[in-house]
C-alpha cells in the first residue's frame, strides 16, 4: 500500500481504456491471440495482485490470476462496451471468481433477462454513456484523492471487511469511516456530471 | 414501482467490493432488480474497482503463466469441438414438463435461484407460524453467519421491539409496514446498523411479506421476547 511494490501507475486517458475494450472485442469477434496477449500483460499481473491480498499465497494468487483471465476468454463475447469499462468487467470476473474459490458461493448477481426487472423509462437513462472515458475520469479522480480517503476506499475492494472492521483497523472511529468514505465516493462519481 | 428507501451507499459500496454476506448479497440484488437507480450506482462502484484494479500495484506472473492459459484453452476448444453441445437448459421448468399458470415469475431471480425448484410466486411458500400473527420460512442454503428468511406479518401485528448484534437489511415483497424510520412497500430496503432499535407493524389490511437477513441475531428488548429468542431463532 505504501507504494514499495512494482506501482506502475497506468495513465488515466480514455484512449488506454477504449483500446482495451477493443481487444475484448477482437477476442470475441475472432479468437484474437494477440489482442489476448496484452490483454494478458496489462490485467494479469493486477489480478494477481488483487487475488495475492485474498489468497495470501502467491501459488493461489497466480491460479486465480490465470484462471481469470481464462474467464475473460471464455466470456469475452458477453463484453458489451456500452455496459461497462474494460476495466470494470474484468475486475467483475475476478471478485466473482474469489468469492466462488475462496468462499465457494455464487456472488449473488442481477440477471439482465429477468422477467421481473423494472427499466428506468426516463429520457435520460436512454442517454448512451461513454464507459471508457467515466473509466478515465474515475481513475482521474482517484488518483487526487487525499491519503486518508484512498485508504477506506482501496480496503473495501482490496479486503473482505465491514466498515467497522476498517474502522477497528484504522483507529478511528465508524463514522469517521463512514465520512471519509462517502467524500471519496462523492469525487469519484461527481467527475461523472455531464459526462454522456 | 415507487421506492423510496434504498440501502445505504456503504452498503451498495460493499456489494461491488464483494464484501458483504451472500445474505446480504440477496437482498441487495433482489432490490436491484426492481430498482434502475442502485442498478446505476453499483455501477459506477464496480467501476471504481476497475479502476482500483488498474492503478494499483501489480504482481508478476509466471513466466509461462500465458502459454500455459493458452495451452489450456486450446484444450477446451478440441473438448468442444469433440462433443455435441447439449441445448442450453431452461432456467426453471413448472411441474408436469409444461408451463401452466402465469408465464411471468413473480419472484426476482436472485431470490428465486435460493429458492426450492417448486417455489415459483410468493403463493407457493410453505410458511410455518413463528409466533401469533407471524409466519416465516427460513432460506437454508445461504451462507450466512446470522439468518436469511422470508416473512409474513399478519395486518396489525407488530415484531418485538428489537435491536441488531450486527447489520440487518429486510426487503419488503408484499404489502407495507411502518416503524420509527418510516413507512416502507413493495420494492422499498431498511438498511439498518446495529445501532438501531425499531418495532415494525404491518399497518395496511394485507399481509406483509419481506425478506429479512442479518449477520448477527436479533437482540430483543423486554423480558418475554428474551425467553422466546432461544426458540424462534432470530
Amino acid at each position: 500500500m505504501n507504494g514499495t511494490a512494482t506501482n506502475r501507475r497506468a495513465p488515466a486517458n480514455p484512449e488506454q481504456a477504449r483500446q482495451y475494450a477493443d481487444w475484448i472485442v477482437a477476442v470475441a469477434a475472432s479468437r484474437d491471440r494477440a489482442a489476448f496477449a496484452r490483454l494478458f500483460a496489462h490485467f494479469g499481473p493486477r489480478v494477481k495482485a488483487y487475488m495475492f491480498r485474498f489468497a495470501g499465497t502467491q501459488e493461489m494468487a497466480e491460479e486465480l490470476a490465470q484462471e481469470s483471465m481464462m474467464q475473460v476468454w471464455r466470456k469475452a463475447h458477453l463484453f458489451d462496451p456500452q455496459k461497462a469499462a474494460a476495466s470494470t468487467w474484468i475486475f467483475t470476473i475476478a471478485r466473482n471468481l474469489r468469492i466462488d474459490r475462496l468462499r465457494q458461493r455464487k456472488h449473488i448477481e442481477v440477471d439482465d433477462s429477468d422477467p421481473t426487472l423494472i427499466i428506468d423509462e426516463s429520457p435520460i437513462a436512454d442517454e448512451l454513456v461513454n464507459q471508457s472515458e467515466q473509466a478515465a475520469l474515475i481513475q482521474a479522480a482517484l488518483g487526487e484523492l487525499p491519503q486518508d480517503q484512498r485508504v477506506v476506499v482501496e480496503l473495501s475492494f482490496f479486503e473482505e471487511i465491514s466498515h467497522s472492521e476498517i474502522a477497528e483497523r484504522l483507529k478511528i472511529p465508524l463514522g469517521t469511516v463512514k465520512s471519509r468514505l462517502r467524500l471519496a465516493l462523492g469525487k469519484m462519481r461527481g467527475g461523472l456530471e455531464g459526462v454522456a | 414501482m415507487n421506492i423510496k428507501h434504498h440501502p445505504t451507499d456503504e452498503t451498495l459500496l460493499a456489494y461491488a467490493g464483494g464484501a458483504l454476506s451472500q445474505a446480504m448479497e440477496l437482498v441487495v440484488a433482489t432490490h436491484m432488480t426492481l430498482c434502475p437507480l442502485c442498478r446505476d450506482k453499483v455501477a459506477e462502484f464496480e467501476a471504481c474497482g476497475g479502476a482500483m484494479l488498474n492503478v494499483n500495484q501489480s504482481l508478476s506472473m509466471d513466466s509461462d503463466a500465458l502459454d500455459h492459459v493458452m495451452a489450456m484453452i486450446e484444450q477446451e476448444s478440441a473438448n468442444e469441438n469433440a462433443r455435441v453441445t447439449p441445448a442450453e437448459m431452461p432456467r426453471r421448468v413448472a411441474v408436469g414438463g409444461s408451463i401452466t399458470g402465469s408465464a411471468v415469475p413473480s419472484l426476482p431471480t436472485p431470490l428465486a435461484s435460493l429458492l426450492p425448484d417448486n417455489i415459483l410466486s410468493l403463493e407457493d411458500i410453505p410458511w410455518r407460524t413463528l409466533a401469533p400473527g407471524v409466519k416465516h420460512f427460513p432460506l437454508k442454503s445461504v451462507q450466512t453467519k446470522g439468518t436469511v428468511r422470508l416473512l409474513k406479518i399478519a395486518p396489525g401485528v407488530s415484531i418485538p421491539d428489537h435491536g441488531h448484534g450486527g447489520h440487518e437489511m429486510t426487503l419488503l415483497l408484499k404489502g407495507s409496514y411502518i416503524d420509527d424510520v418510516g413507512r416502507f412497500r413493495a420494492g422499498d430496503v431498511a438498511d439498518l446498523a446495529d445501532d438501531i432499535d425499531h418495532q415494525p407493524i404491518a399497518d395496511t389490511a394485507e399481509d406483509c411479506i419481506c425478506l429479512i437477513a442479518t449477520d448477527a441475531p436479533l437482540k430483543f428488548n423486554g423480558i418475554l421476547p428474551k425467553l422466546l429468542q432461544p426458540f424462534i431463532g432470530m
